[in-house]
């Protein structure tokens, strides 16, 4: 049985990881994954903190969380089918507008 | 006489000209077009028609009956009980002012039916120009009828207005431009005075009603029940005196006249020189009361004019223009005028308003007729010997130049006359001016009418000269009329007179007494002067009338080489008469242009200064949205690398502690 603190650093690794691929990716697609990555890592690490204090709240709010993302994913998802109709392209730069 | 009939007729009188306004520009340019001139005939029409009944039922009432008050309905009120109202005040002076006014009127909008035409079409504007000659006509009846300093002042301004407006006529060219504006401004230093006078008026008599303040100022009193002070009504009299002088073109003010000519000459015939210009012979002849409390502002006014007469009577010597040389004229008569009322011959003053209205308004509509013959072209030396072409205006114009040059037996000889005579028995220097002057006006009025109409015929290059048409005819003949008969309803038949028949000071000075009331006092009487040396003056003015004349002829169809000699011989003396005493080039040094560096200095201050202010409260945002702007690249992965090194930060700030 691994430690806690192995747990934790997976959940930092997979949160990592997703950070990396946030900032470097340009496909949008790959960008909502990264950040759905970043997502896993901060559950990963609710459930071991829950377990390092022998609680059952981690592992509902990560549940709870589960749930939340599903739902963002298709609201996600959503949005980027929407931005694709736009401009026939998924790549980030192209979405600049708003530049001051 | 009952005021309520006399109401109907003042409201016809008043909106009889502006409702030909109305329709002039309401209905005009879409509908009536080159009938236009119909609504305004209407209208001033329908004004003279009530003037007449009015003037009719003033002479039936007798001095008993007049002056009635009319309060048409109350204004507004400054301070609890004193009421400004808008009321109208109709006595002798009134109703013979309205004629005139209305009269003149009618036949100028006749006469304008053919001289706003260029080959039978109407010019651009025919229907703004109606529409500004029946604002005037309805401006100028209601100063007239005013029945308070506050109604006087509104019309004084209305007049002012319209004839701004009609001297910028052509405003699509720069000197018609520059002269309305110019007469505008200048009659706004004479305003300004004329604006304080009534402020002071309201101050000594917590009224601006004509019958108040007149009643007051007869009992000597101010509204507190003080005594007036001479400085007081001094102060009064001649502030009041400073809009006379503007609105009547007398000395330091008269420089907007002669400019106010690039108007149509319809326009100069009515306003600049019949009625708008003797709005201030009629404002001191209506607050005579006024004036006679002050014998220094009488003086004043009395030297004002004589000297106006004079000045401007030299200087129309030797121009060539031949509406400017109307326009000098019509300067020096009013002096004439104001140096009646300053020696205390108003009624006399009023005579010489009446009669010059009718022959300045013929000289004036002749100059017109000459001009619309001449394509457009005034200047007398470019034309000569029309009276083969113009048969009917050269006769007319000669009738109306006669009476201006004082020919005995004519309007103009009674009336100048009259003043020449008051002023000799107030005093002689005064009185030797009016004689000058009078022997200046023939001559300059004939050389005139020589150079334009005697001599060899011809005309501007490429110009079809014809004589006028009968709408032109028409009015010239009726107001030829007036020039020749006016007169004499100013004297009556008596043996021993003038001639031995002429007794001056006839039915319509008896008429104007009751109006008059402060003048009488101050008038000399025809014994006090002595019989012999009244007639004789009459006589001897008569012949310098007669003189003036003849040396014009002399000067300018018998022997022109003596004009030339003459104008070799003085030509400093040339040069400053036909510079117009340079009088428009001082004002433009020492007012104009230091006030306009004063305009520029402000201008800059506001441009740069006070603008400045303004940019840098602006600016300020501005420049920090500037700066932080940078901060929306609009890249989402921007973003986040901003939210990853906030984050870190926030970090290092938590662990380091």
């Amino acid at each position: 049985m691994p430690s806690v603190t192995a747990y934790m650093i997976l959940g930092s690794l997979l949160f990592a990881l997703g950070l990396v691929g946030f900032l470097s990716r340009r496909n949008l697609i790959v960008v909502f994954l990264s950040t759905e990555l970043m997502f896993q890592g901060v559950l990963v690490n609710f459930v071991a903190m829950g377990s390092l204090r022998g609680q059952l709240n981690g592992q509902i709010f990560a549940l709870h969380l589960l749930v939340i993302a599903a739902v963002e994913a298709g609201v996600a998802l959503g949005l980027v089918v929407y931005l694709y109709r736009r401009k026939a392209t998924l790549d980030t730069e192209s979405w600049s507008g708003m530049w001051g | 006489m009952t005021a309520v009939d006399l109401i109907g007729l003042a409201l016809v009188v008043l909106l009889g000209p502006l409702a030909g306004c109305l329709v002039c520009g309401a209905l005009g340019p879409g509908f009536l077009k080159g009938r236009t001139h119909w609504a305004a005939i209407l209208g001033v029409g329908s004004a003279f028609v009530a003037s007449v009944l009015v003037f009719q039922r003033v002479r039936g009432a007798g001095e008993a009956g007049v002056p009635v008050e009319i309060e048409l309905y109350r204004w507004f009120s400054a301070v609890p009980d004193i009421w400004f109202s808008i009321g109208l005040w109709v006595d002798q002076l009134t109703s013979l002012m309205l004629l005139v006014v209305t009269g003149v009127a009618l036949l100028v909008v006749i006469y304008s039916r053919e001289y706003m035409r260029e080959d039978g079409r109407p010019v651009r504007g025919y229907e703004r120009f109606f529409a500004y000659l029946g604002l005037f006509v309805f401006s100028m009846c209601a100063l007239v009828l005013g029945g308070n300093f506050l109604l006087l002042y509104l019309g004084w301004e209305a007049v002012g207005l319209c004839s701004y407006l009609l001297i910028g006529f052509y405003y699509d060219r720069p000197s018609a431009a520059a002269a309305a504006k110019k007469a505008f401004l200048v009659n706004r230093v004479g305003d300004f005075g004329f604006a304080l006078g009534i402020l002071m008026i309201y101050l000594t008599f917590e009224s601006v009603d004509f019958a108040t303040v007149f009643g007051l100022v007869e009992s000597g009193v101010d509204a507190g029940g003080h005594a007036l002070t001479s400085g007081r009504m001094t102060l009064i009299a001649l502030l009041l005196f400073c809009g006379a002088v503007g609105k009547s073109a007398q000395f330091p003010l008269y420089v907007w006249l002669p400019d106010a000519m690039e108007g149509p000459s319809p326009v100069s015939a009515l306003i600049h020189a019949a009625t708008m210009v003797t709005a201030g012979v009629y404002m001191v002849a209506r607050c005579g009361v006024i004036f006679a409390a002050s014998p220094v502002a009488m003086t004043i006014v009395a030297c004002v004019g004589a000297f106006t007469a004079l000045f401007a009577a030299t200087i129309a010597l030797v121009q060539f223009d031949m509406k400017r040389v109307l326009a000098y004229s019509t300067v020096s008569q009013l002096g004439y005028m104001f140096l009646g009322l300053g020696v205390y011959a108003g009624s006399a003053a009023v005579f010489h308003l009446y009669t010059h209205a009718f022959f300045k308004a013929l000289l004036f509509l002749g100059a017109g007729s000459v001009m619309h013959a001449m394509g457009g072209v005034i200047d007398i030396r470019k034309f000569s010997g029309l009276r083969r072409i113009m048969p009917w205006t050269y006769a007319t114009m000669v009738v109306g130049a006669l009476a201006l040059a004082g020919m005995p037996l004519l309007s103009g000889f009674w009336s100048k006359d009259e003043i020449i005579h008051a002023a000799f028995a107030h005093n002689r220097l005064l009185g030797v001016v009016g004689l000058l002057t009078a022997l200046l006006t023939a001559f300059y009025t004939f050389r005139m009418i020589f150079l334009a109409f005697h001599g060899v015929t011809k005309t501007p290059e490429g110009v079809h000269a014809h004589e006028s048409g009968w709408w032109i005819r028409w009015p010239l003949c009726v107001l030829a009329a007036g020039a020749l008969l006016a007169g004499f309803v100013g004297v009556y038949l008596h043996g021993g007179g003038f001639l031995g028949i002429f007794e001056p000071e006839g039915v319509l000075h008896r008429f104007l007494e009751p109006a008059l009331p402060a003048f009488a006092a101050g008038e000399p009487h025809a014994e006090a002067a002595g019989h012999l040396a009244r007639f004789g003056l009459m006589y001897l003015s008569g012949l310098l009338a007669i003189v003036g004349i003849v040396l014009a002829y002399v000067l300018y169809v018998d022997s022109p080489m003596i004009a030339n000699i003459l104008a070799r011989t003085f030509p400093r003396t040339r040069a400053v008469l036909q510079g117009k005493f340079f009088v428009d080039e001082a004002y433009e040094q020492w007012i104009v242009r230091p006030a306009r560096s004063l305009g520029y200095v402000c201008y800059n201050l506001d441009l740069y200064f006070i603008d400045g202010v303004v940019w840098l409260v602006s600016d300020l945002p501005r420049g920090l949205g500037y700066l932080f702007r940078v901060v929306q690249q609009g890249r989402l992965q921007g973003y986040g690398a901003s939210m990853v090194f906030g984050l870190a930060i926030l970090t290092l700030i938590v662990f380091w502690r």
